[in-house]
């Protein structure tokens, strides 16, 4: 099976003429010219927020399964010396242990969802606003989710000749797989290819179609959709800018200033074939010029509520120091400074901003690092769940006071997931891991999407993990559900047809049909 | 002025062939003259050794021995421009070698033991690491080694981002005189190096690394095992020796699978801390058993804790019992020898110091360096910057050639060429990763192994990455942070970089500690002695021109030449008050500066 090809042809026409407007174009697309099945039936407001969890989450202690069988699987397979990097159940937390010690940490969380598969589950010890969120119903569960060229058993796996994601395991190539399903150099992403699907019903906004948070990244890179990137901090100005009369100068000369934005964005003489570096440069300042412009008025600022808090005594706002966005550490117990909610702070302005200049549709990208936990796994995960636990609540309260709840849903991904296996302390690069889904109306939440691989031990019989038809060498999730899967059901949700859908996401007409919803999104 | 000379008649009073040196050199000379021959067409061997040598010896004018140093240092000044066009590109490169190494370590230790006499409980950290980087990249003399060893940085990257090292910093000091040392011996000890540095050791966790328990079902951590052929020596994809990836069927052909790293995982086993005994206690650092050096001494192998297994990866079995010593002996062998490292190590060390896109010959050139040489770092790094592609300024003309300078080498350039001074003597620079208000990018302190930006990075929506080309700094170039870019250097043109504090010969006038002459800080004397100033005042196309010499190797476009004169000139210098004069000559020099460095022409090296 092939995507049809009547909807890839239109959607290569309309990449096209996009394409010809040129990388250092003006960036106000004339997008009305476009069409597309996707964007015709765009209406209100809707956005997908992608937090991507850097390194690799270690899935098995993320979610967990809870039944005697599984849990004694579990326990046999992670507690290993020195550090056991296996959880604990019905413990309360003994803040007298060592960081490294589960014992610190207290029990996993049980939560239930609607469809129980016949087990029971649990979440880490750190995502109490997770598990309160998930008993809400705004929370769902993915599990074992990963790239795939095509649905797969462990005999396909073994089989040399079926295809499989190149350069599994690798953490470039495989984050850049989940980003755009090919490995490091890939220039478009899904994110962005459903930005370009969506961006003519955001008018003259379309500039911030697609929003990182979080440096480059390939997933919201688009045939001609290309991300902004939003400081923490906001739109950023160059030169001087009067606080009073707004009037922007270099070394106090307008004309200086003037001077400087057209040295920025003067494309070389020859050309950008001439020159490519020099106008690609050139380029960039050019959309960070126009992107400034265009937000500074409309961009709520951050020291305000409900976004921030605003500072007292006439001190600066500084977000590291701001309340709203710290997290309690797990190991030293202290409030501190998260970068997830300040980069999830940033969208929601963006958010605000992106409406009032007449957008309906947004891709946002944010990060958190630290996950390749191959040593200090108990410790290091729990402070990164603990500031994810943080950022999310955080974002699902900011977006409820702005009315925006229903508006937008907020996903997890991340490279791979890990071996079930310990080395002594950590675990290693696996493949398939389990996800979170947060959203409002639209999200059937409080539930358990995909099977929940079965665990298998070091010592079956038959060899390591024979047991389990979802677990490979060191107990790896071979995964039961594609990126493709997932991507499609996020996608349809903001608004992508179903033809265009399989145009952008290259494995999805090998899924069956009725199996390619995963069903988490009304 | 040199530009009068005559290359054509240039003989080499630096050069005489002997020894080893010579031995490398000649093989890079090989390596020009089999491009001239192709290229030239002289059809006479000796006419084409002739060419060859004014080529890749002799710079033919200033521009020429800049733009050399540009790729060759961390900016060309006065005195390293001085010394280019005495010695010859290669006699330089020669002397460069002879000049004695400055470890970071001196100035970390002594730091330190300031800190700890006020308070025992501190240590040096962070700033303290980076201050004796800015010392080496910004003072030293022996520019090379400490530029192959930045570059060295970004390939077999450690970073101040792990917890550990960040608190540790001595670990990455002592990691940086490595890369300085051992990284200019050989790629095989270079590799050796990198893989018992204990600062690689927590980074990739291989420190502690315990054997497989068959019982209890632990297994090894792969981490470094995975991350030594990815990263630092082989990479994931058969290549030919131009670099290029061997396709079969259509596709890229991988190096290793699972098991290979499985099998290497368990060679880096039972390394640990190194000390007088190799007890439980020493192998896992505690307390009591923490040996007062081993933060800078390479790990020591504990057998206890090492595999007795057999181990296979990548063709290789080392028997069930071989010493953790011999095992990683084994490993490491096999790693230098494999004919993917010399393509794949040459790639990225032209890509950090000339272009981006190297041809498959230029890449082809070096790796035969690399070969023939058994792996000479200082012989391939002499091969990347006599190659005619680097050399030969036609290139410059080539759309593919060329790389965006990193953020810290445009801050570096701008502050060598300008004569910087660190107003404490300790060049006190501190982080500068925010991409909102400073560079995005801070030494030794990338967000992971995989470095600032990947050697295979292609930018969304560009050009360049429509036409195939990559362009890895470009993965921190967006939106906030080129504004932020231009924002930081217009405050530091205008105030100085780094710390606040003291300025000497003042009267206790506080400064950033990076100091320019024409900053608002810098004490008149300074500013009268400027070249800068005299230009600013009588001269504003000689002052561009200047500038042009310094920062653009005298490549400035007319149109970019042109619409600095007319921002200088839209700056009065007309005040009869002596003081206002004076403020009006630095803002005119503030004026062209921040144009020239915020310039697309500046940010990309040709």
């Amino acid at each position: 099976m092939t995507p049809s090809p009547a909807s890839r042809r239109a959607f290569l026409q309309r990449a096209a003429a996009f394409a010809t407007l040129g990388a250092g174009g003006p960036l106000a697309f004339n997008l009305a010219a476009l069409s597309s099945a996707s964007a015709q039936s765009a209406a209100g407001y809707r956005a997908l927020v992608c937090i991507f969890l850097n390194g690799g989450n270690d899935g098995y202690n993320t979610v967990l399964a809870t039944d005697d069988a599984s849990w004694s699987a579990y326990t046999a397979t992670r507690n290993q010396a020195p550090s056991s990097i296996a959880l604990l159940r019905d413990v309360a937390p003994n803040p007298a242990a060592a960081a490294s010690a589960p014992e610190r940490l207290g029990g996993v969380l049980p939560i239930s969802p609607v469809h129980n598969q016949g087990r029971g589950f649990a979440l880490h010890p750190a995502l109490a606003g997770v598990k309160a969120l998930f008993d809400a119903r705004r929370m769902a569960v993915v599990a074992n989710v990963g790239p795939l060229v095509a649905p797969t058993t462990k005999a396909d796996y073994a089989n040399a000749g079926f295809a499989k994601p190149p350069k599994l395991f690798s953490h470039n190539d495989q984050t850049s797989t989940w980003q755009s399903f090919r490995p490091e150099g890939a220039s478009q992403g899904w994110g962005g290819m459903i930005g370009d699907l969506l961006a003519a019903s955001n008018g003259s906004g379309a500039t911030f179609t697609a929003i990182s948070a979080s440096g480059n990244a390939v997933w919201l890179t688009g045939r001609s959709v290309l991300p902004y990137q939003v400081s923490t901090t906001g739109p950023i100005a160059i030169g001087w800018v009067d606080p009073t009369s707004g009037v922007r100068s270099l070394h106090g000369s307008t004309l200086g200033y003037q001077a400087l934005r057209r040295v920025m964005t003067a494309q070389p003489a020859g050309g950008a074939a001439a020159r490519p570096l020099q106008a690609d440069v050139a380029g960039v300042y050019a959309r960070s010029l126009d992107a400034e412009g265009r937000l500074s008025s409309v961009m709520p600022p951050a020291a305000t509520a409900p976004y921030g808090t605003p500072p007292t005594g006439g001190a600066a706002y500084d977000q590291g120091k701001d309340p709203m966005l710290q997290f309690i550490h797990p190991g030293t117990g202290a409030a501190t400074g998260s970068s997830l909610a300040r980069q999830l702070q940033g969208v929601a302005r963006m958010m605000v901003a992106g409406q009032s200049l007449g957008v309906r549709r947004q891709v946002f990208y944010a990060s958190l690092g630290g996950f390749d936990t191959h040593d200090n796994q108990i410790a290091q995960q729990a402070m990164l769940m603990a500031q994810l636990d943080h950022a999310l609540v955080y974002f699902d309260t900011l977006l409820g006071q702005l009315g925006l709840r229903d508006n937008v849903v907020t996903f997890t991904a991340s490279e791979f997931g890990r071996t079930f296996t310990s080395n002594g302390d950590g675990s290693d690069h696996g493949w398939g891991s389990h996800h979170l889904v947060m959203g409002g109306a639209g999200l059937v939440g409080g539930d358990l999407y995909g099977r929940f691989p079965t665990y298998g031990r070091v010592g079956d019989t038959g060899g390591a993990f024979a047991s389990s038809p979802d677990q490979l060498g060191n107990g790896v999730m071979l995964p039961g559900v594609s990126v493709d899967q997932y991507a499609y059901t996020l996608g349809r949700w903001l608004g992508v047809s179903d033809g265009d859908a399989l145009s952008i996401l290259p494995n999805l007409s090998r899924f069956d049909a009725d199996k390619r919803n995963l069903g988490f999104l009304a | 002025m040199r530009d009068g000379e005559n290359p054509g008649r240039a003989t080499q009073p630096g050069w005489t062939p002997r020894g080893h040196r010579s031995r490398t050199w000649a093989l890079a000379l090989a390596t020009a003259l089999l491009l001239a021959a192709c290229g030239g067409g002289s059809g006479s061997d000796s006419a084409s050794r002739a060419s060859a040598q004014a080529v890749a010896i002799k710079p033919a004018d200033d521009s020429d021995a800049r733009r050399f140093l540009t790729q060759a240092t961390f900016g060309p000044d006065d005195a390293s421009l001085a010394e280019v066009n005495a010695r010859g590109f290669n006699g330089w490169i020669d002397w460069q070698w002879t000049l004695p190494y400055t470890p970071v370590l001196t100035h970390w230790d002594a730091e330190n033991a300031r800190i700890q006499a006020a308070d025992a409980s501190n240590r040096a950290r962070a700033g303290e690491l980076l201050q004796a980087f800015y010392q080496r990249a910004l003072f030293g003399q022996d520019q090379l080694r400490v530029r192959v060893a930045y570059a060295l940085s970004q390939i077999f990257v450690v970073s101040t981002t792990d917890s550990l090292l960040a608190d540790q910093t001595r670990l990455v000091a002592s990691y940086f005189d490595m890369l300085q040392t051992t990284g200019l011996t050989t790629y095989r000890q270079l590799l050796e190096g990198v893989a018992k540095h204990p600062a690689m050791g927590v980074y990739l966790s291989h420190l502690r690394n315990q054997a497989e328990d068959p019982a209890t079902g632990r297994v090894p951590d792969e981490n470094f095992a995975r991350e030594v052929m990815q990263l630092f020596s082989i990479g994931l994809v058969q290549l030919n020796p131009d670099g290029t990836p061997v396709m079969q069927n259509g596709r890229p052909v991988e190096t290793y699978t699972a098991d290979d790293v499985k099998g290497l995982a368990k060679v880096f086993t039972g390394w640990s801390w190194a000390g007088p005994d190799k007890t439980r206690g020493r192998f896992f650092g505690w307390d009591g058993f923490q040996d007062p050096n081993r933060l800078i001494l390479p790990m020591q192998a504990y057998p206890d804790y090492h595999s007795r297994s057999e181990k296979r990866f990548l063709g290789v079995t080392v028997p069930a019992g071989t010493s953790p010593e011999a095992a990683m002996a084994m490993a490491l062998d096999r790693l230098a020898s494999h004919p993917n490292t010399a393509p794949f190590i040459s790639r990225q060390l032209i890509q950090r110091l000339v272009t981006s896109n190297p041809s498959p010959a230029y890449v082809r050139d070096v790796a035969r360096t690399f070969t023939d040489t058994g792996g000479d770092m200082k012989a391939v790094v002499r091969a990347i910057l006599l190659h005619d592609e680097a050399r030969n300024r036609s290139r410059m003309d080539d759309p593919g050639f060329g790389k965006l300078r990193e953020p810290v080498l445009r801050l570096t350039a701008l502050l060598r060429a300008y004569g910087v001074r660190s107003n404490n003597g300790k060049a006190d620079l501190r982080g500068t990763d925010n991409p909102g208000t400073d560079l995005a990018q801070t030494p030794m302190n990338a967000p992971s192994v995989f470095n600032f930006y990947r050697p295979g990075y292609v930018p969304a929506g560009t050009t360049a990455g429509a036409r195939g080309m990559v362009v890895p700094e470009m993965q921190i170039a967006n939106e906030t942070s080129m504004a932020g870019y231009v924002n930081f250097m217009t405050s530091g043109i205008v105030y100085g970089f780094g710390q606040w504090g003291v300025i000497a010969n003042t009267n206790g006038q506080q400064g950033r500690d990076l100091r320019l002459a024409f900053n608002r800080s810098s004490p008149a004397a300074d500013f009268n002695a400027s070249p800068l100033r005299t230009l600013a005042r009588n001269d504003v196309p000689g002052l561009v021109e200047h500038i042009n010499q310094r920062l653009f190797y005298g490549a400035l476009s007319d149109a970019l030449r042109a619409e600095i004169v007319d921002a200088v000139r839209g700056v009065p210098a007309n005040s009869t008050n002596a003081s206002t004069l004076e403020d009006q000559l630095r803002q005119r020099i503030w004026m062209a500066l921040t144009l020239a460095v915020a310039s697309p022409e500046y940010i990309v090296q040709r």
